[in-house]
């Protein structure tokens, strides 16, 4: 069984402008110790997902409207407040990118560190202490004793970084929410601390998502990846099946946005047109439909489901849902072939997108664009 | 009309480029548009409520020199502190310098005053990073675009306004945005409208600090293309930017690396992003992550121990010292911490700031890290799908439509 299992999470926010659907019906498993990318741009409901889980959304414009979060068992939907807390830090640690806004700033790291340590392992004092300074050394903090008595402003935006790992991972949860963890960070920064979470995962065996707008983070740190899009995951595989051949138009117009440093160094990019959908309804067709250059007359009526790829993505006729073998899933009603995918538009003779039904574009909140 | 749309071709000294400069002078010299030699910008440190007395100096840019050819793109990258923005604040005279000189155009800016830099200033302008905090949001796009020509005094209201549309057309807006406010737009709009509103007076020189870091990836390519395309039409000279080493290869011809308040490093982006010869590019290089899990995989990191030491006490000797690899490597040589190496010129324009420049381009770590020789670090080739294992993968491959 899999140490986590989203079940068609939803969830919504209440704003002035109306109610956002922020996470529409997502579905993932996650195995111990395996390590999962949560891919997309803001607003796609990457975080809200993570949120959600952890129900940690802000109240009271957030709620989960439907689906279970089933971590070793239970549905942690159904917990009550305090069964919850216990969880929290103990089993399912997270951490956000922004260490300072994370961080009390009026209490000093030990105190935070240890009221951790304190409140979930029953350590006192001395024991508590030692452990603390311990937990500082692992993260590579200088001069662990003394920077206990520090406060979150005396250190720098990658040290903070490295307390949060050390309060996350104080308890060898068993698995870590990591929100956009480097995201503050410089990039030489950003090497040290991807690699102390996954050097202090891996030890400790815990799962870690890893939510990300970077496909070059998740390249190179994680087994899997849910490409997100309006809050739909709309692809999902193996790390490795995913960049060598996306399927969805989304996941291949953002491996084309982003330069690729080739020799010549004149490689186009090919952006996506337009920009996301706010949101306020839900979609009546392919959410990416109205940005879509392979869309096709359905994509306006009908909002594909996330399915398995039949022909490649099965292993012996059967969905493997985690690990390296799970199976690419798409939700697509005209997916781009490798072809295509590695020229970033259709190849196909004659092809062009299809244009949005009139009746449909009244309601069609995006479409428009620059 | 807002520029020369007949000046497709343009290649870095391209001096016949048909850009019809302010003041009706055509023929344009053959030397460097902008030429920085010895910039300094120190920040006092003070403290003390009534007495306050300066206790240190913040050397934010401390002896920064390189040129700008007509129609050429240089990238400056660098991590956060490196003093990249302040330079380009100094080259717009948004900050004084402390020493140093800035010629554009073969006149110094530094001593420039009054009205003559205002006039001066018409010709280069500024794009923020920020496209939320760097428009005002009490007025509408047209104000906020005509800004600038008020300011100057051009033309007439009825120009103006045409002006606008024009521009707004240019940075691809439908004209209807010109009654509008800031607020009503996405990051990916409003960072067109402060592109608009750079190019209102023809500028010949645009300085981008971190032009698309604040956007999201797919409309960052939008607005990368969009500045790629205006530099061609309206033939501009670009000083771009940015922390992003792939971005920055994209847009720029020569690329130069600073390092707390110097440049390290300065070459042909290909040049520098093959062969990089300074122990930090190499380490910025080998840090930054490749979307390509199967070059992620083969890569290894040089993990830069500690942080960036600060500007207002930047270590003796050279400034990376502290935190340099290939001074591991060799030992500790002494002239590191005494000596502060000068900027030299290794091969044909290539310069670098490293006493053991040369020990850095035989390094196993330079070809890790660039992807030289066998190990592929994705900075030298690849395209999506492209890349080795897709032929070890068998399940990549086939049964597609």
């Amino acid at each position: 069984m899999a140490l986590l299992a989203l079940e068609d999470l939803t969830v919504r926010f209440r704003t002035r402008g109306g109610t956002v659907h922020a996470v529409n019906g997502v579905s993932f498993d996650l195995e111990a110790g395996e390590t999962l990318g949560l891919v997309g741009e803001s607003g796609c409901g990457k975080t809200a997902t993570g949120l959600a889980m952890l129900r940690l959304l802000p109240r009271p414009a957030g709620r989960v409207e439907g689906g279970r979060v089933v971590f070793a068992g239970r549905d942690l939907l159904s917990l009550s407040e305090a069964e919850m807390r216990d969880l929290r830090g103990r089993e399912i640690a997270m951490v956000f990118q922004d260490p300072m806004t994370s961080l009390n700033p009026v209490l000093t790291i030990g105190t935070q560190l240890i009221e951790t340590l304190v409140a979930h392992r029953q350590l006192r004092g001395a024991a508590a202490r030692g452990r603390a300074i311990e937990l500082l050394e692992i993260v590579g903090i200088p001069q662990a004793a003394r920077s206990l008595r520090r406060y979150p402003h005396q250190f720098s935006g990658g040290m903070r970084q490295r307390v949060m790992i050390a309060i996350a991972l104080a308890l060898a949860p068993r698995l870590l929410i990591a929100d956009e963890p480097t995201t503050a960070l410089d990039v030489t920064i950003q090497a040290q601390v991807l690699e102390l979470i996954e050097e202090l995962t891996r030890e400790s065996g815990t799962a870690v998502i890893l939510i990300t707008h970077d496909l070059g983070v998740v390249a190179g740190r994680t087994q899997r990846i849910c490409v997100m899009y309006a809050g739909f995951v709309v692809e999902t595989a193996t790390t490795r099946q995913l960049f060598a051949a996306p399927r969805h138009p989304y996941t291949v117009g953002l491996l084309h946005s982003i330069p690729r440093p080739q020799a010549t160094g004149i490689g186009e990019l090919i952006p996506i047109e337009g920009a996301p959908p706010e949101q306020l309804t839900a979609p009546s067709g392919c959410p990416f439909a109205p940005r879509c250059a392979w869309r096709i007359a359905a994509c306006w009526v009908d909002n594909p489901a996330l399915v398995p790829l039949t022909r490649d993505g099965t292993v012996a006729g059967e969905v493997v849902n985690t690990g390296p073998q799970a199976t690419h899933r798409l939700a697509c009603h005209n997916p781009a072939s490798a072809e295509e995918a590695r020229a970033g538009r259709p190849l196909r003779p004659g092809f062009e997108a299809a244009p949005p039904p009139t009746d449909i574009l009244a309601v069609q909140p995006a479409g428009s664009a620059a | 009309m807002i520029g020369s749309p007949t000046s497709a071709a343009r290649r870095p000294g391209d001096a016949a480029a048909p850009y019809p400069a302010p003041g009706g002078a055509t023929p344009l010299p053959p030397r460097p548009l902008l030429e920085v030699s010895g910039l300094a910008v120190h920040f006092p440190i003070r403290q003390g409520l009534f007495f306050s007395r300066q206790t240190g100096t913040i050397r934010a840019v401390d002896g920064v020199s390189f040129t700008i050819d007509r129609g050429e793109t240089l990238g400056l990258v660098g991590e956060s502190g490196c003093g990249k923005s302040t330079t380009v604040r100094a080259l717009v005279r948004l900050l004084r310098p402390t020493a140093g000189s800035i010629r554009f155009d073969g006149v110094e800016l530094t001593r420039l005053e009054g009205d003559a830099l205002r006039e001066l200033r018409r010709r280069f302008q500024m794009i923020f990073q920020d496209p939320y905090s760097s428009l005002d949001p009490r007025l509408t796009v047209e104000a906020i675009v005509a800004e600038p020509l008020e300011a100057h005094g051009v033309g007439t209201a009825r120009e103006r306004a045409a002006r606008v549309a024009e521009l707004l057309d240019a940075v691809g807006l439908p004209p209807a945005v010109a009654e509008r406010y800031p607020h009503e737009f996405s990051g990916g709009q409003r960072q067109r409208i402060g592109v608009a509103r750079a190019l209102a007076l023809q500028p010949e020189l645009v300085a981008a600090d971190e032009p698309v870091s604040a956007l999201d990836v797919s409309i960052q390519a939008q607005i990368v293309n969009l500045l790629k395309q205006l530099q061609q039409r309206f033939h501009l000279t670009y000083l771009f930017v940015a922390h992003d080493l792939a971005v920055v290869r994209h847009m720029s011809d020569r690329v130069a690396v600073m390092y707390l308040g110097r440049i390290v490093e300065l070459a042909r982006a290909e040049e520098l992003y093959r062969a990089p010869l300074h122990p930090y590019t190499v380490a910025l290089l080998s840090a930054a992550p490749v979307p390509d899990p199967l070059i992620e995989a083969r890569r290894r990191r040089i993990i830069l121990s500690g942080e960036v030491p600060s500007p207002a006490a930047p270590p003796p000797g050279c400034r990376f010292h502290t935190r340099c690899w290939l001074r591991e490597r060799l030992g500790r040589p002494e002239a590191c911490e005494t000596v502060d190496p000068a900027v030299r010129s290794v091969l044909d324009g290539h310069l670098v700031a490293c006493h053991f420049a040369e020990q850095v381009g035989a390094s196993a770590e330079q070809r890790r890290a660039t992807g030289g020789g066998n190990e592929d670090a994705g900075w030298t080739d690849g395209g999506i799908g492209q890349t080795k294992g897709e032929a070890e993968n068998p399940r990549s491959r086939g049964g597609r439509d």
